[in-house]
Formats: structure tokens, sequence, C-alpha cells
């Protein structure tokens, strides 16, 4: 599912000095897998998760996703690979102002598919528990169900890979373990689910951790799968 | 992203955003509503006085002589031009002149009594050739006009202007009726149909006409005229027909090489043209200055659309990641700014016509459309959005999804 080899990412500050973010990254992520990146901040870690969500491009090497090499393809074809393939979900929700949850999970449906299906973002919206809640604007909802909605906004397209940058980072522990538990799910129904994290806890809904340090990644192994509650 | 979904979002960032979105649109409304004021209104004068002229003038194919040279101001008469173009060079500009189709002459004199019974008149009396209908596009109403007998037979006929004929006859009924000129009986042989108001809004219907031979011979006793019209046969070459006319009456009157016309001559085309590049000269300026105004609601647009830009990058960053390309923004962002000055515009058209139809009631002029207007102000408002979005859209598909995606 996701080909990395040899990978570096390079940026440049403002003052014209190189930053090595990322430096020979080489891993292989199957499809169906539950993965979670760690390590501390500026360890590269999101950078990686820029890149294999395709919103960021790296410097050197290569990235393969489903056996498409990515490094020469144009903004447009990289939008379409993040409409049909990715779903991303956010620490910060990045829900739109004064929009309601409905309108929220129909956006992915414009770049995607072209047109909007009311019914599909009902539907999405039924999964992830929020049914009665489609009419009500970002701010009237709590974290937990900001984050649902951006779950079922994440899946409206039915992407294969679902990308998470600490989704549990501004959640208190129950709206955390709620939102833990729609991601397992993903990935139970066969979705590659991608997952970064500080939170041990949160790590540990994974079945395997790959962990960076300095741009380096420093180790790659399978966890033992926590038994669910 | 379909065009329809782009207009969608940005139906809906507009409603969401009713204030900014007002500004965006206050300036472009404006400057829209005042050239679509300027515009019909200029257009409506325009048409208006072109109008006028024709009342005064007639046809448009005539070249118009008057003796003196040039110092003549306002309608001539036999109180103020010299004595010296004769029926003689009438008939000669006729005959030796293929260029010139007819000549019509003219000897009037303004505020001479008239009379029938006991009411009284001071009109004008026009003493005119038979072909003066031809010349001056004039109607009669009822009866008929001057024959070429009645100019042979010097006959003692009248025409009555529109203004004259309820003053003295009330009834209507006119027709043989004798009336005194001066001291002099005529016979009503018709009436004329009114011609409407003149440039300087004056009427041309107060007057009398009369066989301009039966005027020099039995009322004025003169022998020379005050105005001749010549009709060229090719209006365009109306230019040669002037340098011809003025070689054949400086000869006729011995005017020597050195010396100055003693007769002037203006072609009506040649004054039109004058009426009309001062009315479009005028309308230029005002549309400049309109134009100005335009695209100061464009820089409005444009600096909003910048903030609106910088405000929303967390959206466009958004809208990034789930699949929108920067080709995507672009569009989305110049939608919004045509959908704002289209809309903008149509309601300064809107505005624009209304306060036009005013200016017209106040000057009493006919409300008119001017329809060509229409579609280059409905344009200008379409294009000023997509020139003075560009800038701020392109400035939306430079935002770093990834930057603007951090918090």
């Amino acid at each position: 599912m996701i080909d990395v080899t040899h990978l570096g990412k390079t940026y440049r500050r403002g003052d014209g000095t190189p930053v090595e973010a990322l430096k020979d990254i080489s891993f292989l992520i199957e499809r169906g897998e539950f993965v979670t990146i760690r390590g501390p901040s500026g360890s590269g870690k999101s950078s990686m998760l820029n890149i294999v969500g395709c919103l960021d491009k790296p410097t050197s090497g290569t990235y393969r996703l489903n056996g498409e090499e990515l490094s020469g393809y144009s903004d447009k074809q990289l939008s379409h690979v993040r409409a049909w393939k990715i779903g991303f979900v956010f620490q910060s929700f990045n829900l739109m102002p004064r929009t309601t949850a409905l309108e929220n999970v129909e956006i992915p449906m414009i770049y995607g598919p072209g047109r909007v299906d009311r019914k599909r973002a009902l539907a999405a919206l039924e999964r992830v528990g929020l049914g009665e809640r489609t009419h009500h604007y970002g701010t009237e909802l709590s974290g937990g169900e900001q984050q649902r909605v951006a779950i079922a906004r994440a899946l409206i397209n039915d992407p294969p890979l679902i990308l998470a940058d600490e989704p549990t980072g501004n959640l208190d522990s129950a709206a955390g373990v709620e939102v833990m538990g729609i991601l397992r799910q993903l990935h139970q129904e066969g979705r590659t689910v991608v997952l970064v994290t500080h939170d041990d806890a949160v790590a540990a809904c994974a079945e395997r951790e790959i962990l960076f340090r300095d741009g380096v990644l420093t180790s790659d192994r399978k966890i033992a799968v926590l038994a669910t509650e | 992203m379909r065009i329809t979904s782009g207009i969608g979002i940005a139906w809906r960032s507009m409603s969401r955003n009713r204030l900014r979105t007002f500004f965006m649109m206050a300036g472009v409304m404006i400057g829209i509503c005042s050239l679509t004021i300027l515009d019909s209104v200029g257009e409506n004068t325009k048409r208006e006085t072109m109008k006028r002229f024709k009342n005064m003038i007639g046809t448009f194919d005539t070249v118009i002589i008057r003796p003196g040279a040039g110092k003549t101001r306002g309608m001539v008469s036999l109180t103020n031009v010299p004595p010296t173009l004769k029926f003689e060079d009438a008939a000669a500009i006729a005959a030796e002149l293929p260029e010139v189709k007819q000549v019509a002459m003219l000897q009037n004199a303004f505020d001479i009594d008239v009379k029938y019974k006991d009411k009284n008149v001071s009109p004008a009396i026009f003493g005119v050739s038979a072909n003066w209908l031809d010349l001056r596009g004039d109607e009669v109403a009822q009866g008929n006009f001057i024959s070429e007998e009645d100019m042979q037979s010097l006959a003692r006929v009248a025409i009555l202007g529109s203004d004259v004929l309820p003053v003295l006859f009330p009834e209507g009924d006119a027709i043989e009726k004798t009336i005194r000129i001066g001291d002099v009986p005529f016979q009503v042989k018709g009436a004329l149909a009114s011609r409407g108001a003149g440039p300087g809004g004056g009427s041309l219907d107060n007057l009398i006409l009369i066989p301009v031979t039966t005027a020099a011979k039995r009322l004025f006793n003169r022998d020379f005229l005050t105005m001749l019209i010549a009709q060229v046969r090719e209006p365009e070459k109306s230019d040669a027909a002037v340098v011809k006319i003025t070689a054949l009456l400086r000869q006729r009157h011995h005017i020597a090489a050195s010396a100055l016309d003693d007769f002037t001559l203006t072609s009506p085309q040649a004054v039109m043209a004058q009426v009309t590049q001062m009315g479009s000269t005028l309308s230029t300026i005002l549309k400049g200055i309109a134009t100005i105004a335009m695209f100061i609601g464009g820089a409005v647009i444009m600096s909003l659309m910048l903030i609106s830009v910088s405000e929303r990058r967390k959206e466009i960053g958004l809208r990034r990641s789930v699949g929108a390309s920067r080709r995507d923004i672009l569009l989305q962002f110049i939608l919004e700014a045509s959908l704002v000055s289209t809309i903008g515009g149509l309601i300064g058209i809107a505005l624009g016509l209304g306060g036009t139809n005013l200016v017209a009631q106040m000057q009493h002029l006919p409300p008119i459309l001017a329809l060509q207007a229409l579609e280059w102000t409905a344009g200008l408002s379409v294009g000023l959005g997509l020139v003075f979005g560009i800038y701020p859209a392109w400035r939306a598909t430079q935002v770093d999804p990834v930057k603007a995606l951090r918090t």
C-alpha cells in the first residue's frame, strides 16, 4: 500500500539554510495495517505524514501508493489521489466555520465525484453517531463530536487510507476513546490506518509502531494488540 | 470541481459574510449605476438635440445660403441682412450647377400684424418658393400648399402655421377665409402640421407662409432674399457643391479675388457634426470619471478578497487536503469575485435605470433604455470581478496546505 524508499525531505529556512527533516527513510506498509508513527516533536513524523498524504513532496527517494510512483505527479494528479485515496483526520478537526456538520461532510464530494450526494453525507454522519446533529454548526458541537464530523468527512469518498495526526490531542479521554473506537472499526473494515501520536494509550491501539528521531527512522516493530474493551 | 459547485461555494461564502460582501459590491454598484445614468442620459440628450436640430433645418442634404459674411446671428430677416442675395442668384444656382437638384427661396420678416375679423396675431411672415415643402420636411395638415402657379401669378394665398391657426380661427375652419397681412388681403389656402421645438426650445410654428414672389412684389416690396436652401443631388458630395456655389456667387456678385464673400454657406451636416461632437466630448469625460469610480470599486474588491484569502487560509488548506487542486482554488476565488461584482453591477444597472427615468422626467424627455449601454455595463461588471479577482485568487493557490492546517 505505502512503499517508501530512501526518502528524504529538505526544507529551506527563511535565511536559506537547509534543514533535513527526513533522511533516507524506507518502509513498507501493507494494505489493512494499523500503524502508529511516534517520536518527539521535530523528529520528522509530521513531515512524513504530509508526504504520505500527498500534501507535500519528497526532495529525494520515491513514494509509491498502491504501486503508483507519485514523485512525477502534477498538482492536479496529486489532488485526485487525495480526493479518492486518502482521508485526513487532524488534531484541530479543521471544520469550516459557519458551516453545518452536513455541509462539512459534503466538501470532499465536490472534488472527488464532482457532485454532492446528500444521502451519503447523512449516512456517513449516522455512522459516526451524529445522525441527530447534521444541521449543527461546528461551534455548537463538543470536541468529540467535531472530530467525529471530521472522520465522517474523511470517509465520504470511501478512501482505502486514513491518516490521523494526533486525532485525540485536543480531546478529553472519554471522547478520545470514542474516536479511537471509530478508527479501530475502520481498520477492521480493511482500511489502512496511519496514526501519528504522542499518547501511549492511543498508540497501543495499533499493531505496528514506527519510531522517528531527528529525521531518521530508528525503530519499526510489531506490537501486541490490546484486547478491546 | 464543477462550475456549478464553484458558484454554490461562492454563494455560500458571500452569504456567510454579508458585510464584506456588501462593501465589495458597493463600489461596483455605485460605478455601474452612475455609468448607466450617464450613458442613457447622454444618449437621451444627444437624440433629443438631434431631433430638435432636424426640426429646424428639415432635410440633411441641403446647403443653406445666407446674405452677409457670417455676421448674422440667429434667424435671418429682411431687417438684418444686406440686400445682396437676389432671385436671379437662386435661378442661376439651380440652372447652372448640376450638383444642385433644386433651390428654395425665402424672404421673411418677423412681427407682422395679421388680422381676421377681430382677431390679431403677429407671426413671422415667410415668403417661400413652392418647393419649400420638399426641403424643409413640413407637412400640410389641411388644404394645399403654395403652387408654381401661385408663384407665377403672385397669388395672395397664405398657409398658416399651427400656432397661428387656432388664434385666428378658434373654430378651425380657415380655408378660403380672407385674412389681412399688414394691409394686404390674403386667402387662406392651407395650414401646416406642427414642427415641434427648435434647438433653443422655442416654437417653430408661429408663422404664415406666402409665395415668395407675392411677398417681394405685393407685401414687402424688396427684391432681395434672406435665405436660399440648395438641395444637393448627392449628400456625401455636399462639400463639392459648397465650393461650386461659392464660386458661382462670387462671380455673379463681382467679388474681387482678394475680397471676402458677401454671403455665408452652411451645410447642416457640418453643423450637426459639431453638435454631436460637443455632446460626445462631454459624455466621454463623464464616462471617464465613472470608470475611475469603477476601478476604485475593483480595488476594493481586490483588497477585501486579499484579506479574505488570508483569513481563510485554513479553509483553503482543508479543501486542498480533501482533493482540491490549485486550479479548483483559483476558480473558486475568481468565481466569488465575479459573482460579487456581477450582482453588484446588476443592482447598479437597476438603480441606474431608475435614476435615468427620474432625470428624463425632470428634463421632460421621453425615457429611453440605452440597450447597448446595458450590454457593456453588464460585461464590465463581470469583467471587473474577473480582473480584480485574479490576483487574490492566485494568492489563494499559493497557500501551503501543510502550514495552513498546522495549529
